[in-house]
């Protein structure tokens, strides 16, 4: 049975509830769409969020492999790079303030073998990568996604994103970005690692 | 080498197609409020002459920097030619900085596209002068005006023969 002291708690909680709500950014449903590609069977997910878009879209590692070849990679950094999970990546400023992102600020998250999600960790950024080729005589510092973008209205950029999977593991990104200084995040859920070749 | 030469050109297609180059071009471009002085630069062009920003003093500068692998670059750049084309060259010029990659390379890329390039394309073949210029990702274009401040910047692939970018060159050519 309701006792007055009952109902007066529960008007308290959703007071502060309706309280809590106006602090709150505007909840905003992202609107996620997954394409195959009819001739390779590779996968592309976009996430179009509030004022920003990202894409994904699944590489082959013989991609990644000639990429850094025709840059005259070692042939034991192009298969180090072609053995992480490599993702074509496009982000959009599709609001019309700044849109800034910051890659350190990424995680992801498979299952783990008891198919309980597992750890998350951080995306590689490209700053780790080259620091890395550096060390092992490269200079070449392009193709891989700028670590932060500082987006005005209309800019959008590109570039390979790198995560440290076995072929074909199916994971969550979970990805970042501010719009006018305000933070926002947002999930792209069973994204899978390219297979190592084309299946038919 | 060549093999991975053609396994790039194989495999493009398929990773790519629809994929990397779906996103429609818009024609913003953001203003540089506080006006920053270009950096000049010397670097070589496809005849392997000496090119330098200050030759361009005196004229509106549409300053990209680009690569062959880079699919918005390549699907901006017949826009700068047409946009080349369209404004009196007396008064403004294209130059493309090409980021660390050969004359070859690039000699074969051009001839691939439906339409040559007839603007100066120079190779920033260290990339020193991108990272003057803080550019972060490909591609990335500078308008600088007659006095060589920078004026506006587009990140990412734009339409730039848009009667918008034009309005706004012209704006630049007239000051």
């Amino acid at each position: 049975m309701m006792t007055k002291q009952n109902i007066y708690s529960i008007l308290q909680v959703y007071g502060l509830l309706a309280v809590l709500s106006l602090f709150a950014t505007p909840a905003y449903t992202a609107k996620v769409s997954v394409y195959k590609n009819e001739t390779s069977g590779l996968l592309t997910w976009t996430s179009e969020d509030e004022g920003f878009s990202i894409e994904l879209i699944q590489l082959l590692p013989d991609f990644v492999r000639a990429i850094y070849a025709k840059h005259n990679f070692p042939a034991d950094e192009i298969e180090r790079i072609a053995s992480y999970c490599v993702f074509g990546t496009i982000l959009k400023n599709t609001s019309d303030q700044q849109m800034k992102y910051y890659v350190k600020n990424w995680r992801y998250q498979a299952k783990d073998e008891d198919s309980r999600p597992g750890r998350l960790r951080p995306v590689k950024t490209k700053t780790q990568w080259l620091d890395e080729w550096r060390r092992a005589g490269i200079t070449f510092s392009w193709t891989l996604l700028p670590d932060a973008g500082e987006f005005e209205v209309g800019d959008w950029q590109q570039g390979f994103t790198t995560i440290e999977l076995p072929r074909e593991t199916a994971f969550d990104l979970i990805y970042k970005w501010q719009l006018d200084g305000v933070a926002h995040s947002g999930v792209l859920e069973g994204l899978k690692c390219a297979p190592e070749n084309i299946t038919e | 080498m060549k093999i991975f030469n053609l396994i790039v050109i194989l495999l493009l297609p398929l990773a790519a197609s629809a994929d990397w180059q779906q996103p429609e071009l818009s024609h913003n471009l953001t203003e540089i409020k506080k006006a920053i002085t270009a950096s000049d630069f010397e670097l070589l062009n496809m005849d392997e002459e000496p090119v330098r920003l200050s030759d361009y003093k005196g004229k509106v500068v549409l300053l990209n920097f680009w690569a062959t692998w880079c699919p918005p670059c390549i699907r901006e750049m017949p826009s700068m030619e047409r946009l080349y084309q369209q404004v009196e060259s007396d008064s403004f010029d294209v130059l493309a900085v090409n980021q660390m990659e050969s004359i070859d390379d690039v000699f074969a890329f051009s001839g691939q596209l439906a339409v040559d390039p007839t603007f100066t394309i120079a190779f920033d073949s260290t990339s020193e002068v991108s990272r003057d210029y803080a550019v972060r990702g490909l591609p990335t274009t500078y308008l600088i005006d007659k006095k060589g401040n920078i004026r506006y910047r587009a990140v990412g692939g734009r339409e730039f023969d848009h009667p918008e970018v034009i309005k706004i060159i012209n704006q630049l050519i007239a000051e």
